[in-house]
C-alpha cells in the first residue's frame, strides 16, 4: 500500500487503477465481520436484500414471516463489547401486524431507484405493495394473479416508474407506480417466472427467467420478446477466422499461408475450446443489432428458437453485470451461466458451483469490477472469478441455506441472508481487529511500565 | 491527441479525445490564426467499464478510421467517409479484457489493428484484427504472436515498406510482422516513450524509466527485415514523450523532470554520451509535497516544492513577482529624487548618481575602488532641491531646480549656461531629455527650452488655465534624443494633455475622471507600440495607446497598483525597456505579446528609482526606500520565478522550521523495492537538530505504516494505517525521552491525510472521504464528531475554517464539506454536508494555507483567505474563499463569459468543471474558475461590451472587479 500510494503521488499509477486494485484486494479478502452486526428482526427465512442505489446507506430486507425491515449500514445504533462491535438495529419494520402488512412471505423487497422515499415489496399473498419509507405506509398496491416471486425496478429508468414482477403466472407484468395499474403484460414463458432483472445499459430492456428454464429478453417498447437464450448457442466460430478476400495483396496472403500464422491460429482456437475467458461476441452498434434481430425474429419467432432453454429446470436467479455486457443466471440444475448480452451466446464458462438451492429464487451479486460473482450455494456463499469460474472465496457462516447476496460497493462489504433468519456482514479483512487487540494490550503494558 | 492528414488535405488535422469521453478534430487556420473545429462529439457509452490502463486513441495511417479503446471489452471505430468527414461511430466487441496497447498497422488493405493484451494467466500476447467497415465487425487478422515478454507493454507500428510492429518488452525487443520475426535481448529497462527518426521507420529512439535514451535500428535489405540493433545514446530527463524534430534535434517531454531539447551528436563526448542538451523547459510536476514560506518576512509567500521523481527529483522555489538582488546600500533619509548621469553622453556606463533632498542635492560617484562616494559637480546648484537631471547632447548635463535650469559640461563640470525662472514664479515640475527641457512654473506657465552646444533657448511659453501636476517628454520616436510630443498632467480639471513640440500646441485632452490628480505621466513604447502611462495619487494607473503622429489616445485601461502616489520611470534590463512604478507596492510594467503586464517587485514601499548602470554594478537600479538607498540588479522580468535545486533523489516530504530558517526534506533513493501488501510495522523517529546535524533521540515502533504526522497540542498525532494515534512526549526516569501513546481512534480504512485546528482533527481517508474527530482533554480521548458518508477516495485535505473542510479526490475533483452545527439530532450533526463540488482535472497532492502575493493586511484583498495546492502534473493553483457578494457577482460574470468564450473544439466549460466520479456527475457548485474569469481581460473591446451588456454592468467596473481578483495570485 505504501508503495502504491507513493506511485499514485508521482502519477506513475493512474488514480483509477490504483482505486480498482485496492478495491479488488479488499473484495478478495472478505470474511465474516466481527465488527458489524445486523440485528435481524425477522422470524423467518430472509428472502431479499438490497442496499439503496442513491446513497448506498439503507439496507432493505424482506422475509418469509411477511416482514420487511430497513437498516442503516453506515451508522450503528449501538455498540457492544466496549465499542468494538457495531450493532445495526433496524430503523423500522412492516410486518403482518401492520394494517397494510403482507399476509404471507415477502419474496422480494426493492428500493425505488431514484430516492429512498419509496420501496416495493412482493409477497406470496399475491400482492405487490409500494411503501412510503418515511411514514411506513403502503401507498399503492397491485393484485397479482399468483404468488409474487420477484420484483425489479430499473436503475437506469429516467422516463418510467415500472415494477417488473415475476409470479406464479406465465405472464410477466409491469406495474406502473405512477398510474397504479399494469402497463404491460409480457407473454412468452410457459411456466411461472422466478427471476426478473432490468438491463444495466438501457432502461427499456428487461430480462426474465422462468420455471420453464428459459431466459427471455424484452424490449418493453415493442411487443413480444426479442430473444430467448439458448444454452447450446455458444460463440465458437461467430467471428470469421482469417478472411482472404480476393483482392488481398500477395504479401498478406503469403502470410496466411505460412505455417507460422496458421499454427498460432490453431492455438488460439484450442484455447477457446478449453473454455478460458475468451468470449466471442458478434457485435456492432447496439441499435443496429437490435434492428437486424428484430427483422430476423419478428414477427413469429421460429418455434425452435422460442423453445430454447437456458437451464435444465428452473431459472432461479438473474444478474446483469454493471458494465452492461454480461448476464449471469442461476438454475435449479445447479449451474451458473455467463451470457454475452450483445450476442445472446452462452460463454460456456464453468463455475464450480456444487449444489444450488432449487426450489427458491436466489439473489446473485457481483463485485464492482466485475471480477467476482457471489452465489449462494446452500449454506455457503461462494465467490467465483468472473472470467475463470474458479472459486476464490468460500464464505461459511450461515446455519441454513443462503438465499441472497448483496454487495455494497461503497464499502466493499457483502451482506447475505438465509433461512437461518440472519443477515450476515462480510467485510474486507483489515489487520484492524487483531491489531486493535494487540494495541490495547500494548497500551496497557506501557501504562504499567510507567 | 493525434495528428493526421486525410487524403487530399494540405494540412494536418489534430484529433483530441478527452478523459470525459468527448472528442474533436481541429484544424489550424493560417489566415485568421485560429483553430477551426472540424468535428466534435461524444464517445461515451452506457455499457462497459472504463479501462484501467488508460484510454487509447489511434488513427489509421491511411486515414480510414479513428479507433478508440475507452472501455474494457469495447473498441470504438469512427470511420471517415470519402470526403474526409467523420461518420457515425460504432463499437466492436474486443474479447481481450486486459488490453495493454493497440496500434494500427501500416500497409494493410483494410484498417488493421495489433492488440497487445494479457490473458487470465498473466501471459502477454499479440493479436491482429482487420476492421470490416461493412459488417461493423472484426475479422481475425493475418497473424498473431503468443507468449511475449512479460513486461511487454508498448507497440510501435513500423511504416511501409517494412510494415509490421515492434513489441518493446522489459528484456527483449521483438519485431513482428506477417512474414518475419526478429528479437533481441536488451538490458532490463521499462521503456516509457518512443520517437520515430526516419519516415521509413528504420530507426527509433527509445526512452526508458531511468532516463536513458537508446537508438533502435531495424536493419533491412530492401523490404526484408534482417535484424535489430540497439545502442545507448545517453541520458536525458525521464522521457514520457520523444519527438524527433529534424537535424538530430529531439524534444524529450518529461513528466518527472524538466522537458529538454537535445541534439544527438555523431561523435560521443568525453563521457561517451551522444546527447547534448540544448534547452530545458521547466516542469514542476509531479509536486508531491510543498510548503509555503516567507523567508524575507515581508508578507510575500514563496512555495518550495518537492518536484520530479526518481533521478529527476528536485526542490523548486517558486516565487511570484520580481526580486531585487541587493548589491549595496547606504542609509540616506529623505530622498526626494534620483537621477543617474554619465560623464560623457557616449559612455556606456553611468558615473554620477544625483540624489535630491528637500533642501540640498548630493552627487555620488563611483571612485577607483568601485565605491560610491560623494563628489561635486561645480556647475550644479547643490543648496537646493533638484527637480530633474539629465544627460544632454554635446557632453553636457542639465539640472533643473526650483528657480533655474543649469547646463553644465560633463567633462569640466563647469556651468555653461543658465536659464532663470521669472521672478515670483518657481518651477514646480520639470522634465528633460538629451536635447529638450520642459518645465512648469506656478500659475500654469509651461516653458519649453531646447539645449544646444552651451546654449539654452526658451523656444515657447504658454499659459495654461490650471496648474501643471506632472509632465514628460521621454522620446518615443526614432530620435532617442528628441521628442515630438509632451504629456502634461493637470490639477483642477484632472486631465492629461498631449502637446506637440516645439510649438506646444494642444492636440489631445483626456479627462481622467474622478478627483485624484495625476502624479506622474510617462511616454514610452513597448514592442513598437507607444503608450501613455498616467499614474494617479491613489495608486491607480491609467494606460493609453498613443498614436505618435496625431497624438491621439485610445484603448484606455485602468489598474490599481497600490494605494499611494506612483512615480513612473523607465529602465532597461536585458535590452528591453520596462517601466518601474515606485509606490507602496512597487511594480514593473512590461509588455508581452503586445499586452501590458504588471508584475510586483518584491520590495515594500519604494519612493524613487532610477537605473544606475555603472561599471561596478552593471544593469543595476538605484532604489530609494525607507531611509535607505539600495543598488541592486533585477530578476528577469516575468511573473513567476522558479529556482531549481536538483537533488538527484526523489524528494517526498518537506517542512520548514521558521525559527532556524531550515528545511527538512525526506528523500527516497531510487531503488527497486518489493511490493508489500500491507505494512504491519512502521516506526516514528524523533531527531534533534544540533549544529546542523541530525541526531536520533528516540524511536517508536508502530503497528502499521505511518502516513501522516502532525504536531497537536504539544503532542504528536500520527496516522497509522486504520487509526489515528496521539503520542505524548515523556521524560523517562533516566533522563531520556520517549513517545508514549495516549489515545487513539479507529475506524478508518486507511487514514492518509490529517490536518488539525485547535482540538479538531480532520482525517482524509483512502476511500471514505473526510471525517472530523475531536480531542477531549478531560477524558484524554479522541472521538468522532462527524463525517462525510460519500465514498470519495481522498488525495488531500485541508481545513478552511472552523466549519468548512476542503478535500481533493481520486477522480480529480475538489469538494468542500461543512460541519453541521445546527442539526436537530445527533444523527444530523454527525453528517457533514457537501457544500461545494468542482472538477479540477488534476490530481491534487497537497493543500497549504498561504499566498504567493504580497498581502497587505489593511487592504480588502488581505482579508481573503487563500489556499495553495500542488498537483501531479506540476500545477500550482490558488483557491480563494471569496465573500458572498463577490462570489455572486463573479458567478454571473462566469456564466456570461461561458457564452462569449467558446472552448476549443466546442468543448463545454460547464461540463468540464462539473463534479464527476464513477457513480455520479453533478454540476459544479460553490467554485468558480478564476482562469476563465480572468480571461475577460484578454477579450477584445467588442466582446467585453457583449459581456457587459449581458450583465448590465459597465466594462470598466467589470475590468476593475476582475483585476481585483487577479491580485489574489
Amino acid at each position: 500500500m505504501w508503495q502504491a500510494i507513493k506511485d499514485r503521488e508521482t502519477g506513475r499509477v493512474r488514480s483509477n487503477s490504483f482505486a480498482n486494485r485496492f478495491k479488488s484486494r479488499r473484495v478478495s479478502s472478505l470474511q465474516l465481520s466481527n465488527r458489524k452486526d445486523f440485528v435481524s428482526p425477522h422470524r423467518g427465512s430472509v428472502n431479499s436484500l438490497q442496499v439503496d442505489l442513491t446513497e448506498g446507506r439503507y439496507l432493505l430486507s424482506g422475509a418469509t414471516d411477511g416482514s420487511a425491515a430497513v437498516f442503516d449500514v453506515q451508522r450503528a445504533t449501538d455498540y457492544e463489547a466496549s465499542g468494538l462491535i457495531a450493532k445495526h438495529k433496524c430503523i423500522f419494520t412492516v410486518d403482518k401486524q401492520h394494517e397494510h402488512g403482507h399476509k404471507f412471505a415477502i419474496s422480494s423487497a426493492v428500493w425505488y431507484p431514484i430516492d429512498t422515499g419509496l420501496f416495493v415489496t412482493g409477497s406470496y399473498d399475491q400482492f405487490i405493495k409500494v411503501w412510503d419509507t418515511n411514514t411506513a405506509q403502503a401507498v399503492v398496491d397491485f393484485k397479482m394473479p399468483g404468488k409474487v416471486y420477484r420484483t425489479a425496478m430499473s436503475s437506469m429508468a429516467m422516463s418510467h416508474t415500472l415494477i417488473a414482477a415475476g409470479t406464479e403466472d406465465v405472464q410477466v407484468r409491469l406495474c406502473d407506480i405512477a398510474s397504479g395499474a399494469f402497463s404491460h403484460t409480457l407473454s412468452g414463458h410457459r411456466d411461472g417466472v422466478m427471476s426478473v432483472e432490468w438491463s444495466t445499459s438501457s432502461e427499456w430492456i428487461l430480462y426474465t427467467g422462468g420455471c420453464d428454464g428459459a431466459i427471455r429478453f424484452w424490449d418493453i417498447r415493442r411487443a413480444g420478446c426479442f430473444r430467448v437464450l439458448d444454452q447450446s448457442q455458444t460463440q465458437l466460430g461467430v467471428r470469421p477466422p482469417v478472411l482472404k478476400p480476393p483482392e488481398v495483396s500477395s504479401k498478406s496472403s503469403s502470410a496466411a499461408k505460412s505455417s507460422f500464422g496458421g499454427q498460432n491460429r490453431l492455438k488460439t482456437l484450442q484455447n477457446k475450446q478449453t473454455g478460458s475467458q475468451s468470449i466471442k461476441g458478434s457485435s456492432s452498434a447496439k441499435a443496429s443489432v437490435e434492428k437486424s434481430r428484430q427483422k430476423k425474429l419478428h414477427p413469429g419467432m421460429l418455434s425452435t428458437l422460442d423453445r430454447a432453454t437456458a437451464h435444465y429446470g428452473v431459472v432461479t436467479g438473474l444478474k446483469a453485470t454493471n458494465n452492461g455486457m454480461y448476464l449471469l443466471s442461476a438454475g435449479s440444475d445447479s449451474r451458473i451461466r455467463l451470457w454475452d448480452i450483445e450476442s445472446g451466446c452462452n460463454t460456456l464458462l464453468n463455475f464450480e458451483t456444487g449444489r444450488i438451492q432449487t426450489n427458491k429464487a436466489i439473489q446473485l451479486d457481483t463485485s464492482d469490477d466485475p471480477a467476482l460473482v457471489f452465489v449462494p450455494c446452500m449454506k455457503t456463499v461462494k465467490g467465483f472469478g468472473m472470467w475463470s469460474g474458479r472459486t476464490t472465496l468460500m464464505l461459511r457462516g450461515h446455519y441454513e441455506s443462503v438465499n441472497t447476496c448483496c454487495f455494497n460497493s461503497n464499502d466493499q462489504e457483502l451482506y447475505t441472508s438465509g433461512a437461518d433468519r440472519q443477515i450476515l456482514v462480510w467485510s474486507p479483512e483489515g489487520s484492524m481487529e487483531d491489531e486493535m487487540v494487540q494495541d490495547e494490550v500494548a497500551e496497557d503494558k506501557d501504562n504499567w511500565s510507567d | 491527441m493525434e495528428l493526421f492528414r486525410p487524403h487530399g488535405e494540405a494540412q494536418d488535422f489534430l484529433f483530441i479525445a478527452t478523459e470525459r469521453y468527448k472528442f474533436c478534430v481541429l484544424q489550424w487556420d493560417y489566415e485568421s490564426s485560429e483553430l477551426i473545429t472540424r468535428a466534435m462529439g461524444d464517445v461515451s457509452d452506457r455499457i462497459g467499464r472504463p479501462t484501467d490502463n488508460g484510454q487509447i486513441g489511434i488513427i489509421d495511417p491511411d486515414c480510414r478510421v479513428i479507433g478508440l479503446h475507452l472501455y474494457d471489452g469495447l473498441f470504438k471505430v469512427i470511420p471517415f467517409d470519402n470526403k474526409g468527414q467523420l461518420n457515425e461511430a460504432f463499437n466492436i466487441r474486443l474479447e481481450e479484457l486486459q488490453v495493454l496497447d493497440i496500434k494500427f498497422l501500416y500497409g494493410c488493405v483494410k484498417p488493421t489493428i495489433a492488440v497487445l493484451y494479457q490473458d487470465n494467466k498473466d501471459a502477454r500476447h499479440l493479436k491482429t484484427y482487420e476492421i470490416s467497415l461493412k459488417d461493423k465487425e472484426f475479422v481475425e487478422g493475418p497473424w498473431s504472436q503468443n507468449n511475449l515478454d512479460n513486461g511487454a507493454d508498448l507497440l510501435i507500428p513500423v511504416p511501409s515498406p517494412l510494415c509490421g510492429v515492434l513489441i518493446i518488452g522489459e528484456e527483449t525487443i521483438v519485431y513482428c510482422s506477417a512474414n518475419a520475426f526478429k528479437a533481441i535481448p536488451i538490458r532490463p529497462s521499462i521503456t516509457k516513450a518512443y520517437g520515430r527518426v526516419d519516415l521509413d521507420g528504420s530507426r527509433y529512439l527509445l526512452g526508458d524509466h531511468a532516463g536513458l535514451i537508446h537508438l533502435l535500428v531495424i536493419t533491412h535489405e530492401k523490404e526484408k527485415v534482417t535484424g535489430l540493433k540497439i545502442e545507448l545514446l545517453g541520458e536525458t530527463s525521464i522521457a514520457s514523450s520523444i519527438s524527433y524534430l529534424d537535424n538530430a534535434v529531439v524534444f524529450v517531454g518529461s513528466s518527472y523532470g524538466d522537458s529538454q531539447l537535445i541534439k544527438l551528436n555523431m561523435q560521443p563526448d568525453a563521457k561517451g554520451s551522444y546527447v547534448e542538451i540544448l534547452e530545458k523547459y521547466v516542469n514542476l510536476g509531479p509536486i508531491v509535497d510543498f510548503c509555503v514560506v516567507d523567508l524575507e518576512r515581508q508578507g510575500q509567500g514563496q512555495v518550495v516544492t518537492c518536484s520530479g521523481a526518481y533521478k529527476d527529483g528536485s526542490l523548486r522555489i517558486v516565487r511570484n513577482g520580481i526580486g531585487i538582488n541587493e548589491q549595496a546600500s547606504v542609509e540616506l533619509q529623505g530622498i526626494k529624487g534620483m537621477w543617474s548621469l554619465k560623464s560623457s553622453i557616449d559612455e556606456a556606463f553611468d558615473t554620477f548618481l544625483v540624489v535630491s533632498f528637500i533642501s540640498e542635492t548630493r552627487i555620488l560617484a563611483m571612485n577607483i575602488e568601485d565605491e560610491l562616494e560623494e563628489t561635486e559637480i561645480e556647475g550644479f546648484s547643490s543648496q537646493v532641491q533638484t527637480l530633474f537631471c539629465h544627460d544632454a547632447v554635446y557632453n553636457q548635463l542639465v539640472q533643473v531646480t526650483s528657480n533655474s535650469v543649469r547646463l553644465v559640461s560633463s567633462t569640466t563640470r563647469e556651468l555653461r549656461n543658465k536659464w532663470d525662472a521669472p521672478a515670483g514664479f518657481a518651477v514646480n515640475v520639470a522634465t528633460a531629455n538629451a536635447s529638450q527641457v520642459l518645465l512648469a512654473t506656478g500659475g500654469g506657465h509651461l516653458v519649453y527650452l531646447e539645449i544646444g552646444d552651451g546654449t539654452l533657448t526658451e523656444v515657447k511659453h504658454v499659459l495654461l488655465e490650471y496648474e501643471v501636476s506632472c509632465l514628460d517628454i521621454n522620446p518615443i520616436g526614432d530620435n532617442p534624443n528628441h521628442s515630438q510630443l509632451a504629456a502634461v498632467g493637470m490639477w483642477t480639471d484632472i486631465s492629461v494633455r498631449i502637446f506637440v513640440l516645439p510649438d506646444l500646441t494642444l492636440v489631445t485632452k483626456e479627462q481622467l475622471g474622478g478627483e485624484i490628480i495625476p502624479r506622474s505621466v510617462l511616454l514610452c513604447s513597448f514592442e513598437g507600440i507607444s503608450y501613455l502611462l498616467c499614474a494617479l495619487g491613489d495608486g491607480h494607473l491609467l494606460s493609453f495607446q498613443l498614436d505618435t503622429s496625431s497624438g491621439k489616445l485610445r484603448d484606455r485601461k485602468k489598474v490599481s497598483l497600490g494605494t499611494q502616489p506612483i512615480t513612473l520611470r523607465t529602465f532597461s534590463s536585458k535590452s528591453a525597456t520596462h517601466v518601474f512604478a515606485a509606490s507602496d507596492r512597487p511594480a514593473v510594467i512590461y509588455s508581452n505579446n503586445k499586452k501590458l503586464l504588471y508584475s510586483n517587485v518584491n520590495l515594500k514601499e519604494v519612493s524613487h528609482m532610477c537605473p544606475f548602470n555603472s561599471a561596478a554594478f552593471p544593469d543595476s537600479l538605484a532604489i530609494a526606500r525607507e531611509g535607505e538607498l539600495t543598488i541592486g540588479t533585477i530578476d528577469a522580468i516575468q511573473k513567476l520565478h522558479i529556482r531549481t535545486i536538483p537533488i538527484g533523489e526523489h524528494a517526498r516530504r518537506i517542512c520548514h522550521q521558521e525559527q532556524t530558517r531550515t528545511f527538512a526534506i525526506c528523500c527516497l533513493r531510487n531503488q527497486p523495492s518489493a511490493e508489500e501488501s500491507e505494512m504491519h510495522f512502521g516506526r516514528i523517529l524523533v531527531f534533534i537538530v544540533e549544529e546542523g546535524r541530525l541526531q536520533l533521540i528516540t524511536e517508536k515502533e508502530t503497528k502499521g505504516a505511518v502516513y501522516s504526522l502532525n504536531a497537536f497540542n504539544g503532542k504528536l498525532l500520527a496516522a497509522i494505517n486504520q487509526k489515528i494515534q496521539l503520542y505524548k512526549w515523556m521524560l523517562r526516569d533516566d533522563g531520556t525521552r520517549e513517545l508514549q501513546s495516549e489515545c487513539g481512534h479507529h475506524g478508518h480504512i486507511l487514514a492518509l491525510y490529517v490536518q488539525t485546528r485547535g482540538d479538531f482533527i480532520v482525517v482524509g481517508d483512502l476511500m471514505k472521504s473526510i471525517s472530523l474527530l475531536i480531542y477531549k482533554h478531560e477524558e484524554g480521548a479522541i472521538e468522532e464528531r462527524a463525517r462525510d458518508y460519500n465514498a470519495n477516495w481522498m488525495s488531500a485535505v485541508e481545513i478552511l475554517d472552523d466549519d468548512i473542510y476542503l478535500g481533493a479526490d481520486n477522480c480529480f475533483n475538489l469538494f468542500t464539506v461543512k460541519k453541521n452545527n445546527e442539526g436537530a439530532t445527533d444523527e444530523e450533526r454527525a453528517r457533514m454536508e457537501v457544500v461545494g463540488e468542482y472538477h479540477i482535472g488534476e490530481f491534487v497532492n497537497r493543500f497549504r494555507h498561504g499566498s504567493l502575493v504580497m498581502r497587505l493586511p489593511d487592504s480588502e484583498i488581505g482579508q481573503i483567505q487563500t489556499v495553495i495546492f500542488g498537483t501531479v502534473s506540476g500545477m500550482i493553483g490558488v483557491l480563494a474563499s471569496l465573500p458572498q457578494e463577490q462570489y455572486a457577482f463573479l458567478e454571473k460574470l462566469q456564466t456570461s463569459l461561458r457564452k462569449v468564450i467558446k472552448g476549443v473544439g466546442g468543448l463545454s466549460h460547464e461540463q468540464w468543471r462539473s463534479f464527476n466520479n464513477e457513480k455520479r456527475t453533478a454540476e459544479a457548485k460553490s467554485y468558480l474558475d478564476g482562469d476563465l474569469i480572468e480571461s475577460f481581460l484578454d477579450l477584445s473591446r467588442g466582446k467585453m461590451e457583449e459581456v457587459s451588456k449581458g450583465m448590465d454592468v459597465q466594462v470598466e467596473e467589470l475590468c476593475k472587479r476582475v483585476e481585483e481578483l487577479t491580485r489574489l495570485h
